[in-house]
């Protein structure tokens, strides 16, 4: 049908058809003067130029502008005009400082490169809290973190420190004048001279109130302490003096009260003259303290309750009110070691309420226990959840006229944010000290930047009479200010925070001592005058009655702290959230850790698979507990775990100053304060595709990859019954794997021969190696989706294996031996295993498989006994890491430096700073491993060539074996018979990885003995 | 050679062929043009092998990341790639080399084929090795080259650096062998030639080929010599793709028995491309004449040799690692734990594909089908894909540690690229169908005559019959 409507494509063309018409017959809407130009054929004639010469210029330019643009970049290396005196370029320089951001308090010395700090080292020296935990290792890089504030803000927008004081001065002093309350909310800071700097902040603001808020709170044992002793702190514990511990939820290896008990704990776990220490763990969750332990035993959190009551009970004879629980034999054995122990015995727990921790301490007192200091506490744990409780009130009644925020996030860490976040729009002024964006800088008026540690003045006083300094180890990287010069300047002193410092300290601690040698140690140690403290006297069967009274639940609710993020401020940084967890093995995630019976007994089933590539996967649930819910937090089904609990981790879910791919997890804070309660999971749809490098649990009857044997076979047995060595049929006669030899070898007598060792009775399994080795070795981060199709770079990993019933005693028993059915069942981890952990990195075997099949000869051994690895040399072949029986090798699968797929710290400017320069930063396509730190061997070489002396005995240190705070690593010249390591060559417990297989490692291992 | 007819002999090519129609019949297809079906094959192996040299600069601008691979599994779909076409590669030379020092005369019907296949399938493997590299603008450094790098050379313990020799002999020899055979046929097309530029381009190609006697002498004399050089090669080649693994400390992979049973391996999967290939081709090119069901027999039987010495080290592999009683063996490749592990699939796509189907063949109507051949052929090409795959993969994904177990799966990448050979493979075929004498026609004249030609006629009637009774199978 043929239609006559007019269509228009403009109002124009409907109105005024005219200029359209006009428009459409001419190209350009002004007319273009080539007929001038080209008209003028007079013109043109007597033009120099002609065709030719213009193809000319165009040619000539076209070729200029082409060449000019072929020359490469520049990138220039500008030298010293004035040379610092302390710097020497290609040298490093220590000093010693401290990290006490609130969760983690250690004694550290920082390494620093042409004025860069680039490593993290515990400081040795120090007498407490002297081991770097993998965060602290890690610390270096949150101070190249891409996102931390750069400058003041006021209401978001940037304000110079002048007008922010104008600012913040002239809101207290209306708020004194008001009356109304000036409250600095912290996390723990444990400062002398901050200390000071408040007493005198509140001098001028008599209103001032300082409430200290930790976000994993430990306020019922500090609770407990004052009840008992009238002091807001810690007892302080010495696990080497203890035969027998007893932990109830306690995860002491980990992050309870602060750490730092590893090297004591460690101290006692080699047997010495037949003896060592028996360690008993009452817990929920499979922690790295119960993984570690000689008996585990899993326990609801209301049962934990129960246990100490009823272990106090079976200690002391008395009959305090408690609840049965399912492992009421094992306390009462517990508490027959505990009194033979003599007082060489201890019990801590973790459980976060007041009567708990007092039942322990008497527990404790009960049993004279040795290992309690109760003298040098700690202080690096002060939170007061009821004042915390009362800010909050406070606030939201409009008695707060000012909250100034530092070392806290409490926006995110609250379990009632929101009414946090409420008060804060009622109170005049709100300001927080902050180094990166988070949620709480969001919520409130002024933000102050503060330095990184690494960039700051400052002091800390972990245990009571130790005290340590905080020194700048580089010059401000953005316009920030500490917390410490913020005071001064509103308390109107003029003095630099330095100066201040320098004042308090040589007033009220040094009295005399040096300043420079406190400084240069980083620590200082002053004897307490005090040698016992007198108890008040404590009502236990009111206690006890009130703990009696905890409601068991169906299902119940525990939180917990992972090595990686701990308590969340480091979320961005990339380094720990791809450090896998000791227990679990994943990465980039927290999850709900589940009992296979309550997964397999819930109403849909909880699951966790493989897929096709063989990366993890597992169900979602949504967890409500007392009407919070927590929506799609993924299922990880945990061996180990109490029946009747589920566990989720704290430190995930961060939302600000987070990049996009560090917004990992859930975050549990909701629920920090809901331990014990009911939950209720209800599974939804979806599924969680988890990040984890091992997926294989079990050791599959090769039990002699990490060879263990019990306390009475040590003893009892000859080494052949417990630590056999491989045989091997040699002429028809069974001989040492040590005595068959495919290849002559070469005298490695002569010179210098490295051994690594490593003791897996003392190894915890804490990760601070494999951080360490991160940073010291340049590994590249490569995100979730990468370490999910085990591609994970780690040059140190540390393996864990959880037992299996299928074992093949009980596999005869049932005819089933090398049967599908066997293998299958073989690979399921017990209920409630034993667990063992195994660091494994680059054996640098003597016969090293993966050395003659490169075709271009790119691994090769060196003459200390490593086997090397010439990355430039590599042409990726892979041969190399598929005959490795270790599988530690790592191929550089795509460019994982400067490029934007890979957006962590190696893709900025900032966080390149990090790298260390003594490390190539490996390019795509080439295979790399762990290379026995090399530039730090021949760093010391050459040390010791320079000083004109031979290497002294123990200098050796490779990253892994400085981070570890136990001293089950130990590294070393074999042929300097003085060496630790030499003589750990000869040691009974000594075995090799694979040995069977006549790599002849360079590894060595020292099987763990369990005191079962 | 001699022209006698022998009464009894059977004929090796039917209807009763003048020299005349022999030289028509070959130099047909390149005569003469294309068909349809010839442009539709070729078209869609262009576009994969398009497709799969576009995967492969994506691989090398990307990284090797775009795979399946992760750091327990360092090698996969490459690798089996690899040793796959080079086990094609193996039945040309088998055919024109061993068969020839035997005096097999049927060989000379399908051997020109064989042996382009082999070099086509060569081209494919030598790829692999190649763009497997992490790093593949340092290939050059596996070659034994003198470099500025001063004392750095090769390293000659490793499998590998033999490998690119094995490999780089083995191409060469067989490119020369099939080029000495091609001179002739090569001439004979020029000496048809009517166009100057074909004459002049088949001119070169017969590196000027006279047809006098002391030529022929020569080729001759070339023949066996290259024969017997290239003899070694049939076992050399697979024996040493084998020391990739068997040199190895991997479970599943050090075992001594690799090279006989890789070789015998390499000879059934030869053959059965070799069948795949003919089977088609014998009808596209019209040559039924020339290939005929005697020679599908013949190569029958020996696919049901060499997959009953393959079958054999399957059972030896088994029970060895079986009786061995470590833990280590519980999961090769050839274990229980393989057979019920997440590989299943691929552990049984190897047993029935290479040791179940191919016992049909002992049934003689069936090794006389074309049909029934060239169904088991690709059953072959695709079990003995899984042998490699499941050598690699499997065994790579139980390693020592069970701490590193994991799996493999492959990306769009890995696919493209395994396809993309294939296409270039046929490109390769089918240009070559196309402008190269597909028959060694030379040889053939040779053996025209030495049947009886009574009992030629009886059987063409015969065949005839065969032929309108089965329609056109």
């Amino acid at each position: 049908m043929a239609s006559n409507k007019k269509y228009w494509t403009s109002a124009a063309e409907l109105k005024n058809s005219s200029i359209v018409e006009k428009l459409s017959k001419t190209e350009f809407v002004t007319e273009i003067p080539t007929e001038d130009f080209l008209g003028d054929k007079e013109a043109l004639e007597t033009s120099s130029t002609s065709r030719r010469d213009f193809l000319k210029y165009v040619g000539f330019t076209t070729a200029a502008v082409s060449l000019a643009a072929c020359e490469g970049p520049v990138i220039k290396t500008i030298p010293y005009l004035n040379k610092p005196n302390d710097i020497i370029p290609g040298v490093a320089d220590y000093y010693a400082t401290a990290i006490a951001d609130g969760f983690d308090f250690a004694n550290v010395l920082v390494k620093v490169r042409e004025g860069r700090p680039i490593k993290i080292n515990p400081n040795k020296e120090a007498t407490s809290n002297n081991g770097t935990n993998a965060r602290v290792q890690a610390s270096v890089l949150s101070l190249y973190d891409n996102n931390r504030l750069k400058g003041a803000l006021n209401n978001k927008k940037a304000i110079n420190y002048t007008d922010f004081d104008k600012e913040v001065v002239s809101v207290l002093d209306q708020v004194n004048t008001n009356g109304k309350k000036i409250v600095f909310l912290t996390g723990t800071m444990a400062s002398p001279s901050i200390d000071k700097l408040l007493v005198e902040f509140k001098a001028k603001y008599p209103t001032t109130e300082h409430v200290i808020y930790d976000a994993v709170s430990e306020s019922g044992a500090v609770d407990a302490f004052e009840t008992v002793y009238g002091t807001r702190a810690l007892p302080n514990y010495d696990f080497s003096k203890a035969d027998v511990i007893v932990s109830v939820g306690a995860d002491f290896l980990g992050d309870w009260q602060g750490g730092g008990y590893e090297k004591g704990y460690a101290a006692n776990r080699v047997p010495k003259h037949g003896k060592m220490s028996k360690h008993i763990q009452f817990e929920t969750n499979m922690s790295l303290t119960g993984a570690n332990a000689d008996k585990r035993f899993a326990l609801k959190p209301s049962e934990q309750k129960f246990a100490l009551l009823n272990l106090y009970n079976a200690i002391t004879g008395q009959g305090l009110t408690s609840k049965t629980t399912p492992q009421d034999a094992a306390i009462k054995d517990a508490a027959t070691q505990l009194k033979a122990a003599n007082g060489k015995a201890v019990v801590v727990t973790g459980i976060q309420d007041k009567n708990a921790q007092l039942i322990a301490m008497a527990i404790n007192d009960a049993l004279q226990s040795q290992a309690v200091d109760l003298v040098n506490t700690k202080n690096i744990r002060q939170g007061n959840d009821a004042k915390v409780a009362q800010l909050i009130t406070d606030m939201n009644a409009g008695t707060v006229g000012a909250i100034i925020i530092n070392q806290a996030n409490p926006v995110y860490t609250l379990a009632n944010s929101k009414e946090f976040v409420a008060g804060l729009k009622k109170v005049k002024l709100t300001l927080a000290f902050a180094t990166t964006p988070t949620e709480t800088t969001k919520e409130v008026q002024l933000v102050n930047a503060t330095p990184h540690y690494l960039e700051s003045w400052g002091d800390v006083s972990i245990t009571k009479g130790t005290y340590s300094l905080m020194q700048p180890t580089i010059n401000k990287l953005f316009d920030t200010r500490q917390f410490q010069e913020a005071l001064l300047s509103w308390t109107g002193n003029t003095t630099s925070y330095y100066n201040y410092l320098k004042n308090t300290w040589n007033v009220e601690i040094l009295k005399g001592q040096s300043w420079n040698n406190a400084l240069h140690n980083g620590t200082f140690n002053t004897v307490s005058e005090e040698s016992t403290r007198t108890p008040n006297t404590v009502d236990l069967t009111a206690v006890a009655s009130a703990l009696a009274k905890t409601k068991n639940n169906a299902l119940e609710l525990a939180v917990y702290t992972k090595v990686g993020l701990g308590d969340g401020q480091q979320a961005n940084n990339p380094w720990l959230q791809e450090l896998p967890d000791p227990i679990t093995r994943t990465s980039w995630d927290n999850y709900l850790l589940i009992s296979r019976a309550d997964a397999e007994s819930w109403d849909e089933n909880l699951k966790n698979w493989t897929v096709d590539n063989g990366a993890l996967n597992g169900d979602l649930v949504d967890v409500t507990v007392d009407g919070i819910t927590i929506k799609n937090v993924p299922v990880y089904i945990q061996p180990g775990q109490a029946k009747g609990t589920v566990a989720l981790a704290l430190g995930y879910g961060r939302t600000e100053g987070v990049q996009k791919e560090m917004m990992t997890g859930v975050n549990a804070y909701p629920l920090v304060n809901k331990v014990g309660a009911n939950v209720t999971i209800t599974k939804v749809a979806g599924e969680h595709e988890f990040a984890c490098v091992q997926l294989q649990h079990t050791m599959m009857g090769r039990d002699e990859i990490v060879n263990e044997t019990s306390l009475a076979d040590f003893i009892h047995k000859p080494k052949q019954a417990w630590n056999p060595s491989p045989k091997f049929s040699l002429d028809h006669q069974e001989v040492d794997v040590a005595e068959t030899d495919l290849w002559e070898k070469f005298d490695d007598t002569i010179g210098t021969h490295f051994n690594l060792s490593i003791d897996l009775a003392t190894c915890t399994g804490c990760a601070a190696c494999v951080i360490a080795c991160h940073t010291e070795n340049n590994v590249p981060v490569v995100g979730k989706k990468e370490i999910r199709v085990s591609r994970d770079m780690h040059w140190l990993r540390i393996d864990r294996y959880y037992t299996s019933e299928m074992t093949k005693e009980r596999g005869e028993e049932e005819g089933i031996v090398g049967s599908g059915k066997y293998f299958e069942a073989q690979t399921h981890p017990e209920d409630h295993p034993e667990v063992s952990f195994q660091p494994v990195m680059c054996q640098h075997c003597s016969h090293a498989p993966c050395e003659t099949v490169c075709p271009v000869a790119a691994t090769s051994h060196g003459r200390q006994g490593q086997n090397q690895m010439a990355y430039n040399r590599c042409v990726g072949t892979r041969y190399c890491a598929n005959n490795c029986p270790y599988r530690v090798r790592r191929f550089n699968w795509f460019q994982y430096a400067q490029n934007s797929e890979f957006n962590f710290n190696m893709n900025n400017d900032l966080g390149r700073m990090v790298l260390n320069p003594d490390v190539v930063v490996r390019s795509r396509g080439v295979m790399e491993k762990c290379s026995m730190c090399i530039q730090m061997t021949q760093a010391t070489i050459l040390q010791a060539k320079k000083e004109g002396r031979p290497v002294k005995t123990g200098e050796f240190e490779t990253a892994c074996t400085n981070a570890c705070s136990t001293g089950a690593m130990r590294f070393g010249d074999v042929n300097n018979h003085d060496e630790k390591v030499a003589k750990l060559q000869e040691d009974d417990r000594t075995f090799k990885l694979l040995e069977f297989v006549g790599t002849q490692p360079n590894v060595l291992y020292q099987l763990k003995v369990r005191n079962s | 050679m001699s022209h006698y007819e022998s009464p009894i002999r059977e004929t090796l090519i039917l209807g009763d062929k003048s020299y005349l129609d022999v030289s028509n019949d070959i130099a047909a297809p390149i005569e003469g043009k294309a068909n349809r079906l010839w442009w539709i094959v070729f078209t869609i192996a262009l576009v994969a092998f398009l497709w799969g040299l576009g995967a492969i600069i994506y691989t090398i601008g990307t990284g090797i990341g775009v795979w399946g691979l992760n750091n327990k599994i360092n090698w996969a779909w490459d690798i089996t790639n690899f040793v796959w076409w080079v086990g094609i590669g193996h039945a040309g030379t088998l055919i024109s080399a061993v068969l020839l020092l035997f005096r097999q005369k049927w060989r000379m019907g399908i051997n020109r084929s064989a042996e382009a296949m082999t070099i086509f399938a060569v081209v494919q493997a030598g790829l692999f090795p190649i763009i497997h590299m992490g790093r593949v603008w340092n290939a050059p450094w596996v070659l034994p080259i003198p470099n500025q790098f001063g004392s750095l050379w090769t390293n000659f313990n490793s499998p590998l650096l033999w490998d690119v020799f094995a490999i780089s002999t083995y191409l060469s020899v067989s490119l020369v062998f099939w080029w000495t055979g091609l001179l002739p046929d090569f001439a004979m097309i020029r000496d048809r030639a009517t166009k100057p530029f074909q004459k002049k381009i088949y001119g070169l190609l017969s590196f000027g080929w006279s047809g006098r006697a002391k030529d022929w002498q020569r080729f001759e004399e070339v023949s066996l010599v290259l024969a017997g050089l290239a003899t070694p090669l049939v076992l050399s080649v697979h024996t040493i793709v084998s020391f990739d693994f068997a040199t190895s400390v991997i479970p599943g992979w050090h075992s001594t028995v690799y090279p006989p049973y890789f070789v015998a391996g390499a000879v059934f999967s030869g053959f059965a491309m070799v069948q795949t290939l003919l089977i088609v081709m014998r009808k596209v090119s019209n040559l039924e004449a020339y290939i005929t069901r005697d020679h599908i027999e013949n190569m029958n039987k020996v696919i049901l040799v060499t997959g009953g010495i393959v079958a054999t080290a399957y059972l030896s592999e088994f029970f060895v690692g079986w009786y061995s009683g470590s833990s280590y063996e519980d999961f090769t490749y050839l274990s229980i734990g393989a057979a019920t592990g997440p590989y299943w699939w691929a552990f049984w796509a190897l047993i029935l594909c290479n040791s179940v189907f191919p016992q049909l063949l002992w049934i003689k109507k069936l090794r006389r089908s074309f049909i029934f051949s060239f169904f088991m052929s690709i059953i072959i090409n695709i079990g003995m894909w899984f042998e490699r795959f499941d050598i690699i993969v499997i065994n790579l994904s139980r390693g020592h540690l069970p701490s590193t177990w994991t799996q493999f799966s492959p990306t769009f990448v890995d696919i493209s690229i395994y396809l993309g050979t294939i296409g270039f493979f046929f490109v390769l075929f089918l240009l070559y169908a196309r402008t190269f004498p597909v028959v060694a026609q030379a040889e053939v004249k040779s053996i025209l005559k030495s049947s009886g030609s009574q009992y030629k006629k009886e059987v063409a009637k015969q065949e005839d019959r065969e032929y309108r009774a089965q329609g056109s199978n």
